[in-house]
């Protein structure tokens, strides 16, 4: 019975000693891909990697909370601009961590009054307060005679993979950690119903505020990597509402109650996008169209969800 | 005896109306009060103030010594009091024993290990008859189940005060009968003090130690069962019409 349970929770193989070194292999390949694979390769590669990052740290407010943000544009334009103005200050591996810290302060200025609101609203305003933070920097950059930013002799893309696949194996973690987590259990039960979550002394002001908070920094950190792979930095691109769009469908494809969920979303839309970019580009924004309408009306676990639970299924069967 | 809870001219407005207007009554440790009144008497909005989901427009509640009106529901929570729901708020999508671990691990006990909640889930489940769907998702529960499970969340925080809210609504007979073992069970095994609002008489009459009855707000009435019984207040404002007993029940 507690097997049957467990295992609709997460694909654990039975060993965990084959399942840590099947990690570490899987991880120790990702990890020297630069060594055999071709620069196309590793530019896909890192798009991959910033996909998967982004999407996890999305699902620690989103997937486990419920309140579902489309404004994380925001953290990853923020890191950008943090990395873009310190560029030539501050070597860039300090500017990646205080890209991550300014956007996890924004997330904490920004929390308090967005996480009022539930719902429709939320999605709403977190949209809303990610354009406004768009255009205050704008005219920032304008009031000041920036019309982009322009990074002179930026890290080599080897270096660039590496850090992003740092960034997505963290985010990973991290996921894979607050699910397990007294924290975790927190914000599934603001999830499913705020004022039960309350009543069971859960402070859930200060559990969702950290959550947002959480979510925030690998954003800021991916978009200060992520500026310095264009090696230019203009506020209308930085913060364009695409990053949030794709990271709230890839989250949605894959499944956002599980770590593995954005990973197999981040493959499907990545690879779907290097298949048809090239040749139809427009076909493929209209497959992501058609794609997220699919899965949020028919397949609202998302592919992983649906994946556990089939096996669930077919082990039931066969314990019968 | 002490009181555990001594609630003191409390009072909620809403707009122009008095849904609770200065009620006052205390609970002694380990005693059972039954909270009786018609729809809209106030009961629910009491047991909302007391919880801290709603802050008071007047009045004192003291718990355990402490003031604890106008507290966020978590902190009243963790200080001692727990409540189920008139209608239920189970975590739908969560089963049954992550519904009941989570409270272990919040609640006033705070326990942080996850396997060790569990293990202290599933003791209350059995306890209160829920075990054998200790892994069924909250949301797939009958009614009498998932009214069970509001129980046994609430008890998983650790209380020393149980708001019970209509426990028994909307259970078939048979299932009025096992819940009332379940809550005088709870009372005898853990010392529980327990204020329970309920709509099906006769149960809140074998159950309470005292009765208060609640009238448009008001308190119009206090003491053992059979003293409320025979108050002709009560009689007139609860069984005198009998219009009014028919579209309580």
């Amino acid at each position: 019975m507690t097997d049957m349970a467990q295992s609709t929770r997460a694909l654990t193989p039975a060993v965990p000693l084959a399942r840590g070194i099947g990690v570490a292999a899987v991880l120790g390949v990702l990890a020297a891909a630069p060594l055999f694979i071709s620069q196309y390769g590793l530019s896909v590669g890192l798009n991959l990697f910033m996909t998967i990052a982004l999407a996890e740290s999305w699902l620690i407010l989103s997937g486990l909370t419920g309140y579902i943000s489309l404004g994380h544009a925001v953290f990853f334009g923020l890191g950008a601009y943090i990395m873009a103005v310190c560029f030539d200050a501050v070597p860039f591996w300090a500017a990646i961590p205080l890209g991550g810290i300014a956007a996890a302060m924004l997330a904490l200025v920004l929390g308090f009054p967005a996480l009022n609101v539930r719902g429709p609203y939320f999605v709403i305003l977190t949209f809303g307060l990610a354009e406004l933070v768009k255009f205050v920097v704008v005219t920032i950059e304008s009031a000041v005679g920036n019309f982009g930013r322009i990074m002179i002799d930026v890290p080599d893309i080897t270096v660039l993979y590496e850090l992003m696949f740092g960034l997505a194996a963290a985010a990973f973690a991290l996921v894979a950690l607050v699910q397990r987590s007294r924290f975790g259990a927190a914000l599934r039960a603001i999830r499913e119903d705020e004022s039960a979550a309350e009543t069971i002394g859960i402070n859930v002001r200060f559990a969702k505020v950290a959550a947002f908070v959480l979510s925030a920094i690998i954003p800021g950190m991916v978009g200060a990597v992520m500026a310095m792979r264009s090696a230019y930095f203009e506020p209308m691109v930085a913060f364009s509402p695409m990053v949030s769009f794709t990271i709230v469908t890839t989250a949605m494809i894959g499944g956002s109650d599980a770590p593995m969920g954005p990973v197999l979303g981040a493959v499907l839309l990545v690879g779907a996008s290097e298949l048809l970019w090239a040749h139809a580009p427009e076909v493929y924004n209209i497959l992501l169209g058609v794609v997220l309408i699919v899965f949020v009306l028919r397949v609202p676990e998302g592919l992983y969800g649906r994946v556990v639970a089939w096996l669930a299924r077919h082990q039931q069967r066969q314990a019968l | 005896m002490t009181a555990l809870l001594a609630i003191e001219g409390l009072t909620r407005r809403f707009g122009g109306l008095l849904a609770v207007d200065n009620v006052s009554f205390s609970v002694s440790k380990g005693e059972i009060v039954g909270v009786m009144g018609a729809n809209g008497a106030g009961k629910t909005t009491l047991f909302a103030m007391i919880a801290g989901n709603l802050r008071p427009s007047a009045g004192n509640i003291i718990f355990n010594g402490k003031p604890i009106g106008g507290l966020s529901p978590d902190r009243v929570n963790r200080m001692g009091v727990a409540r189920t729901f008139q209608i239920v708020r189970p975590f739908a999508t969560l089963t049954v024993l992550e519904n009941v671990a989570t409270a272990v691990m919040f609640g006033s006990r705070r326990i942080t290990s996850r396997g060790v909640a569990e293990g202290e889930a599933a003791a209350l489940l059995e306890e209160v008859g829920l075990l054998p769907r200790a892994h069924s998702l909250a949301g797939e529960l009958t009614l009498a189940g998932r009214k069970r499970l509001e129980v046994a969340r609430a008890l998983a925080t650790g209380p020393r005060l149980l708001l019970l809210d209509e426990v028994l609504a909307g259970l078939t007979g048979a299932e009025v009968a096992a819940a009332l073992d379940l809550v005088r069970m709870l009372h005898e095994r853990q010392g529980l003090t327990i204020v329970i609002i309920e709509h099906v008489m006769r149960a809140l009459m074998r159950l309470s130690h005292r009765i208060v009855v609640l009238h448009h707000g008001r308190k119009i009435a206090e003491g053992a069962p059979d003293e409320i019984t025979a108050d002709p207040a009560v009689i007139e404002a609860y069984f005198g019409r009998r219009r009014h007993v028919a579209a309580a029940s």
